[in-house]
């Protein structure tokens, strides 16, 4: 280095020691990525066509400068653990700001009612109309409910902090887990953000639901486990404590993390053997945790394998159709209801595709060096074997009916995936020539990464907040089927109603009373058609329901986009023939409630 | 406990928690006490009570005290469900209070020896640059959370009106109630008419409603005794008076309470 070439690395140092810590300028940018991510799902709400782009930036904003500070090798442990907690909070809260009056996801509803009735009964196990299996699995409830009691607060409020804690501690331990497994650090903190690129961690993975605060659960055990296995005898016993305690709970909140759960340890059983590693075999927790996963579907969740059955036979039966040409291959960014759903752009097709491509070569890169310490970690074996399977589980996505059991898996088998690539993504950013250029084109490849997994994991239209609460000459006003559920839940909280999907899950939360909806007594097929068979209205009434809530958009079939305002000239303003309203007055049955585009009808008020 | 301070403080945080989530009536107040109380404090206390005197790094301490204090959470109202009372707001902080003390004894006994002075956590050093960016980050972060709970008029997004029609439970007599709630986009005028029997004359009633506003009818019912009577309240919309805006119908029974 010569003269100048000091002085000028002098001046630039002595200019950074003035400036800001570098860790307080990543804080200021996630903040600046938050605000740019709510002013843009404000304009949204605001009936307007916001360009994405901006949200976009925002949510860059937040990944790319903590992506570049984790993968600097002069980072110190604190500081890398703070901006993981720093990553994970602040895209948590872009979906916060995104839905902040009110539940809209489509599982979001149906807990937070299961929070409402622990509220009333002063028990858990009340029962769920819409999902009964949720009930069977109280975790969530009791945790809700624990906070509910506590502060006064209601469902929506406890569950966006019980979320947020849960996002949090996913965060942690993924970091303490990568960095037990690896022995770096640097590789952990890059690992956690590249698994911001699985498809259900921007959105999915947040919402109020049973296995948004498992996942958590499941890899903190994880990462406890790893400690223990690292650690000395007398320390391995210690941490055995918070192993049976995160599993416990991990088998009382969720059936498939539990059974995920079951499977991981019998597979690092199995590793353990086959790797003939020195350290005790796990085989004690995988026994264990398998004997609490069944007693507790015997005994408290009975309708478990009714629910999953025909959720993996389905699978497997679409996937079969599909390999041998006897059903259509699903055509990709397409959701089931895609009658009323806007069409992804080409570009964000392409990133999407792209973020796929990068994972694979990530992953082919990284393998080799992760693979190498196998030997020392089982837990290498395990993210390898991940990884890969979650590139089988892409191939779901073809399939119509099993689309959407690969999404789910992926959230698992993403957390080996992004261990392996981040082998490949270390030695990208390792000293030498072209360090910037290599290190520019990291940050850009892991903005599309995640970028893509959000796409992928989410409809495009539904990216950006629709509205559910307006004002109007200066006071607030509320979409058709939200103010619908205050209004039973003021009028009729006795009643029992079907309705259409979006209907009964707000009639659940917030209107607090009970609705049955899809599949149930025949309610999917009932609502839209223009006539009505002589059965069908005796058949509701003799299940014991009392109303029955028409509503004529045919949005109200989808529980993500059902419960928003009425925006005429949007895709999902589509509605049903009249007809479809009037062959329950034909019948004749009383008309107790009508706001236009949905009238609720009584099956025992008749002539 | 004596000699170790950091089990002494989440002894008395617990009590303090506790204290301010029976008593103190304001969300805002009980939020960060019911989170000590639920959360950081069991998780913080199990924590201990299970390494005894191996100290943990921060990270690890952190990852434990929330998978503790989560799991926690997830069981204990499995507990309190088969214990009487159930879950309420006394059982809950009971049960965490009691796990938290027992815990915190645990810790200590399993600790022995009294904590070393000066084994704590150093405060970070800020500069003028960093408090004003932390400023700006707070300030951003505000905005965000203003622009997101403050709902904005949506030009685009159609107003509604809704009619309903129930029984009146405080009337004297055998009545209805009829109600209209307007979300309209602005004020809006209309007329309503309630008809009891086929033949019946209807009632009339005119009234105008701001958005968000509701009026609510009593409408008496003189129907003989055990007799239906179809009931029909029709909304017109003061723009076009012709056209039917919304419509309610019920088969009303003079019920035998209301006869007197």
């Amino acid at each position: 280095m010569n003269r100048r070439d000091s002085r000028a690395s002098g001046r630039r140092q002595r200019l950074l020691a003035a400036g800001p810590a570098p860790l307080v300028l990543i804080v200021l940018a996630a903040a600046v990525g938050l605000l740019l991510c709510a002013y843009t799902n404000a304009l949204s709400r605001e009936g307007g066509d916001p360009t994405q782009i901006v949200y976009w930036a925002g949510v860059l904003l937040v990944v790319v400068p903590i992506a570049a500070r984790v993968g600097m090798e002069d980072v110190s442990l604190r500081e890398r653990f703070a901006l993981v907690a720093l990553f994970g909070l602040t895209l948590y809260a872009i979906k916060v700001v995104r839905d902040p009056f009110l539940f809209t996801f489509p599982d979001e509803p149906i807990h937070a009612y299961n929070a409402d009735q622990t509220l009333l009964h002063h028990g858990l196990f009340n029962g769920n109309p819409v999902l009964a299996v949720t009930s069977g699995y109280p975790g969530l409830a009791s945790a809700t409910n624990a906070l509910m009691s506590l502060t006064g607060m209601s469902a929506f409020g406890a569950g966006v902090i019980l979320i947020g804690v849960a996002r949090l501690l996913l965060v942690m331990a993924l970091f303490v887990l990568f960095t037990r497994v690896s022995g770096s650090h640097r590789l952990a903190g890059l690992a956690v953000v590249i698994y911001a690129g699985s498809s259900n961690f921007l959105y999915w993975g947040v919402q109020y639901s049973y296995e948004s605060l498992s996942l958590p659960l499941l890899v903190a055990v994880l990462a406890a486990f790893a400690e223990r296995e690292a650690a000395g005898p007398r320390l391995a016993r210690s941490w055995v404590v918070p192993i049976v305690l995160g599993t416990l709970a991990v088998v009382v909140t969720h059936h498939l993390t539990s059974y995920a759960l079951v499977i991981v340890l019998v597979l690092l059983a199995v590793i353990y053997r086959l790797v003939r590693s020195p350290k005790p075999n796990p085989w004690p927790f995988a026994v264990f945790a398998a004997v609490l996963a069944l007693g507790w579907m015997l005994i408290a969740a009975g309708n478990t394998v009714d629910y999953l059955s025909p959720v993996f036979s389905g699978a497997v039966k679409s996937v079969w159709n599909t390999i041998f040409g006897e059903s259509k291959a699903r055509t990709l960014f397409q959701s089931p209801s895609s009658e009323v759903v806007h069409e992804t752009p080409f570009l964000a097709r392409l990133i999407t595709v792209a973020a796929v491509g990068l994972l694979l070569l990530g992953y082919l890169a990284g393998f080799r060096e992760a693979w190498a310490r196998r030997a020392k970690r089982p837990f290498v074996v395990l993210f390898c074997l991940g990884g890969a399977a979650f590139f089988a589980t892409l191939g779901l996505r073809f399939a119509p009916d099993a689309w959407e059991t690969g999404n789910r898996a992926a959230m698992y088998l993403f957390i080996g995936l992004a261990f392996v690539i981040a082998y490949a993504v270390l030695r990208l950013i390792r000293k030498g020539p072209r360090l910037r250029l290599r290190q520019a084109g990291v940050l850009a490849g892991i903005g599309i990464v995640v970028i893509g997994g959000a796409i992928a994991g989410w409809p495009w239209d539904s990216q950006l907040a629709q509205p559910t609460r307006i004002t109007a000459a200066g006071t607030e006003i509320e979409s058709e089927p939200i103010a619908l559920a205050h209004w039973i839940g003021e009028q009729l909280p006795e009643g029992k109603f079907a309705a259409a999907d979006a209907d009964a899950r707000m009639i659940l939360a917030p209107g607090e009373a009970e609705a049955k909806t899809g599949d149930a007594l025949a309610i999917k097929t009932i609502l839209p058609e223009t006539s009505l068979s002589s059965w069908e209205l005796p058949s509701l009434r003799g299940n014991g329901l009392d109303y029955i809530v028409a509503d004529r958009r045919r949005v109200a079939t989808d529980p993500g986009r059902g419960s928003f305002f009425y925006v005429p000239g949007s895709e999902p303003d589509a509605l049903l023939p009249l007809a479809a309203m009037h062959k329950f007055g034909e019948r004749p049955l009383g008309r107790t409630y009508d706001s236009g585009n949905i009238v609720v009808f009584d099956l025992r008020d008749r002539p | 406990m004596k000699g170790h301070r950091d089990l002494k403080w989440i002894c008395v945080a617990a009590i303090v928690a506790a204290l301010v989530a029976v008593v103190v009536p304001w969300e805002v107040v009980r939020l960060p006490a019911a989170l000590l109380l639920a959360i950081f404090l069991p998780g913080y206390a199990i924590t201990a009570a299970a390494f005894g005197s191996q100290r943990l790094d921060p990270q690890r301490l952190a990852m434990l005290t929330l998978l503790c204090g989560l799991s926690l959470l997830c069981l204990g109202g499995l507990v309190l469900n088969y214990l009487p009372g159930g879950l309420r707001t006394v059982t809950w902080t009971l049960l965490l209070v009691v796990v938290i003390l027992a815990a915190a004894r645990g810790a200590a006994v399993r600790r022995r020896k009294p904590d070393r002075p000066g084994a704590g956590w150093t405060r970070p050093r800020l500069r003028g640059a960093d408090v004003a960016c932390l400023v700006l980050a707070v300030a951003a972060a505000a905005g965000a959370l203003i622009f997101a709970s403050t709902p904005l008029p949506a030009s685009k997004a159609v107003g509604y009106t809704a009619l309903w029609m129930l029984p009146a439970e405080d009337a004297p007599g055998a009545a209805l109630e009829v109600g209209v709630i307007s979300s309209e986009q602005g004020p809006r005028r209309y007329r309503l008419e309630v008809r009891v029997g086929e033949k019946g004359k209807p009632t009339r009633y005119h009234l105008a409603l701001d958005p968000d506003q509701e009026r609510v009818f009593e409408v008496p019912l003189e129907i003989p005794p055990g007799k239906k009577a179809r009931v029909v309240a029709s909304l017109y919309d003061s723009e076009r008076p012709q056209e039917l805006y919304r419509r309610v119908t019920t088969w009303s029974v003079e019920s035998t309470s209301g006869e007197g």
